[in-house]
C-alpha cells in the first residue's frame, strides 16, 4: 500500500480552518499500535499547523523542521484515542511561520506546543505540489481513514558512555530505509525533527534514574525547550547524543541534550523532568 | 529612516535584551555577545538562529519584523537590478549597503560581495537598529516606543 500520506501523517481530519488563522483537526491513533509516543503527538499538532499554513500560500511552501520554544508535555495518549488538534498561526509567509497548538484527548489536554518556528520550503522540493493541494479540501471534507500508521521501527539508542549522574553519551543509527521516509518526504526523505526528540527524551532519561531523585521514584517529562533542528537528517546517517545534566533538585531536573553527527550540531533540547506522581 | 537618526542612548536601550534574546538564540554565553560581534563569524550563527531571533525579537519588543527587512531597508531606492546582478551586489549598492550598515567595520564588506553573504555582515548592532526602527515604525506619531 501506498505509504504517502499514511506512513507518518498524523491529521485524519480537518474539522475547521479559519476564519484567521485557526485551525482544528482530529486524528485516530490505531488501536493496534502498542504505544503512541508524545513526539508523534508534537507531530500531529505541527502537521496540523502545517496545513493552515500551507492553506495560506495556496500550498507553494512547507514548513520543514525548525524551532519550538516550548513543549509541555501534559498526559499520556492511547492507542485508540482520538487526538483532538487544534493551532494558532502567529504568523505565515512563504518564509517561515510561527505558531502554537495543542491536542486533547477525551477532553483532556495531552500537549501544549508553545512559540514554535518553521521555515517554509517550496512544496515542490519534498512532495507532489498537486498531490498535496488535492489532499487539502480530502481533509477537510471526506477525511482519512484512521489507521494508516504502522508504528514506528526501533530506534533505540546505544550508549555509550558519560559521567555517572551528570552526563550520558549515546548513538542513534537513522534507518536507512523506513515506511515514514516514503511520507515525510516522497521526493525527499527526511529524519523527522519529532523523532529527533523522541531520541532526545530517551538520552535524557538515562539521567533521570531513581537514584537521581529525592525519594528514589521515578522521574516524568514534563517540558522541553529550545527545540531546534539545525539541518536536515537523512537517512543511514549516525547522530551522537549527549545529555547533560544542567539543573537539579528535588523537585526538578534539567537536561541538555544535543545531537550531532561527526563534529556538527544538528539539533538540541532542554528536558525538564519533575517527580512523578504516585497515584 | 536613516541610521544617523538613531542614538547611541537608544541602542544601548535596547541592547541587553537583544543580547539576552541572541545569546539564548545561539547557546553561547551572553558574555561573547558585544554590539559589535558579526552574528555569523563571531558568534557562530547559522540560518536557523536567524529565524529564531527574528522571532524572539518580535515577541519580545511586539515588533513587526518582515522578512528580509533589512536588506530591503539597506536597498533603499535603489531598485532590484540596479543593487545586484546576478546575486553580486553592484557598485551602488555596497555604496548603500557601507551607508545603512554604517556600524559595520569597512574591512567586512568583502569585494565582490555576494548578496548571499550579506548576513555575514549583521552585527548585534544591526538588530538593534533594526528593532528601534520597527519600534518606530510602530508607535504612534509623538509616542515613545514600548520596551
Amino acid at each position: 500500500m501506498d505509504s504517502h500520506f499514511r506512513a507518518f501523517s498524523f491529521v485524519d481530519r480537518i474539522t475547521r480552518l479559519g476564519p484567521g488563522d485557526s485551525i482544528r483537526g482530529q486524528y485516530t491513533i490505531p488501536p493496534t499500535l502498542d504505544a503512541f509516543p508524545a513526539s508523534l503527538v508534537a507531530e500531529a499538532v505541527g502537521q496540523l499547523a502545517a496545513w493552515a499554513a500551507m492553506a495560506t500560500v495556496r500550498c507553494s511552501h512547507r514548513p520543514v523542521a525548525g524551532i519550538a520554544g516550548t513543549i509541555e508535555l501534559l498526559s499520556a495518549v492511547h492507542p485508540g484515542q482520538v487526538l483532538d488538534l487544534a493551532a494558532e498561526l502567529e504568523s505565515v509567509d512563504t518564509e517561515t511561520v510561527g505558531y502554537g497548538g495543542s491536542a486533547h484527548a477525551d477532553g483532556i489536554p495531552v500537549i501544549r506546543l508553545l512559540d514554535c518556528v518553521g521555515p517554509m520550503l517550496p512544496v515542490e522540493d519534498f512532495d507532489d505540489p498537486q498531490s498535496v493541494r488535492d489532499r487539502l479540501p480530502f481533509l477537510r471534507t471526506v477525511g482519512a481513514a484512521p489507521g494508516g500508521f504502522d508504528g514506528l521501527p526501533a530506534l533505540a539508542l546505544d550508549p555509550c558512555g558519560g559521567e555517572r549522574d551528570r552526563v550520558a553519551r549515546a548513538r542513534l543509527h537513522v534507518p536507512a530505509a523506513a515506511p515514514f521516509f516514503a511520507d515525510h518526504f516522497p521526493r525527499r526523505p527526511v529524519f523527522p525533527g519529532t523523532l529527533l526528540m523522541h531520541a532526545s527524551l530517551q538520552a535524557a532519561a538515562l539521567l533521570a534514574t531513581p537514584a537521581t531523585s529525592a525519594n528514589g521514584g521515578a522521574w516524568m517529562p514534563r517540558t522541553v525547550s529550545d527545540v531546534k533542528l539545525r539541518t536536515f537528517i537523512s537517512p543511514g546517517e549516525t547522530l551522537s547524543l549527549e545529555a547533560r545534566r544542567i539543573g537539579h533538585s528535588d523537585s526538578s531536573l534539567a537536561i541538555a541534550v544535543e545531537s550531532r553527527i561527526k563534529q556538527r550540531l544538528v539539533g538540541s533540547a532542554e528536558i525538564l523532568f519533575c517527580p512523578a506522581l504516585n497515584l | 529612516m536613516k541610521d544617523s537618526n538613531i542614538t547611541q542612548d537608544e541602542i544601548a536601550a535596547v541592547f541587553p535584551k537583544v543580547a539576552e534574546t541572541m545569546a539564548d538564540a545561539i547557546s553561547c554565553e551572553i558574555e561573547k555577545v558585544k554590539l559589535d560581534s558579526s552574528l555569523i563569524d563571531d558568534l557562530g550563527a547559522e540560518s536557523i538562529d536567524f529565524v529564531d531571533i527574528v522571532f524572539r525579537l518580535q515577541r519580545l519588543f511586539k515588533v513587526k519584523i518582515p522578512r528580509g527587512k533589512i536588506v530591503e531597508e539597506a536597498r533603499g531606492v535603489l531598485s532590484e537590478a540596479e543593487f545586484e546582478k546576478a546575486g553580486v551586489v553592484s557598485d551602488a549598492g555596497v555604496a548603500q549597503l557601507r551607508a545603512f550598515l554604517n556600524e559595520v567595520p569597512a574591512e567586512r564588506f568583502k569585494s565582490p560581495l555576494h548578496v548571499a553573504d550579506i548576513p555575514r555582515l549583521f552585527t548585534v548592532e544591526t538588530f538593534c537598529k533594526l528593532v528601534i526602527r520597527q519600534q518606530r515604525a510602530a508607535a504612534p506619531a509623538g509616542g515613545p516606543p514600548s520596551a
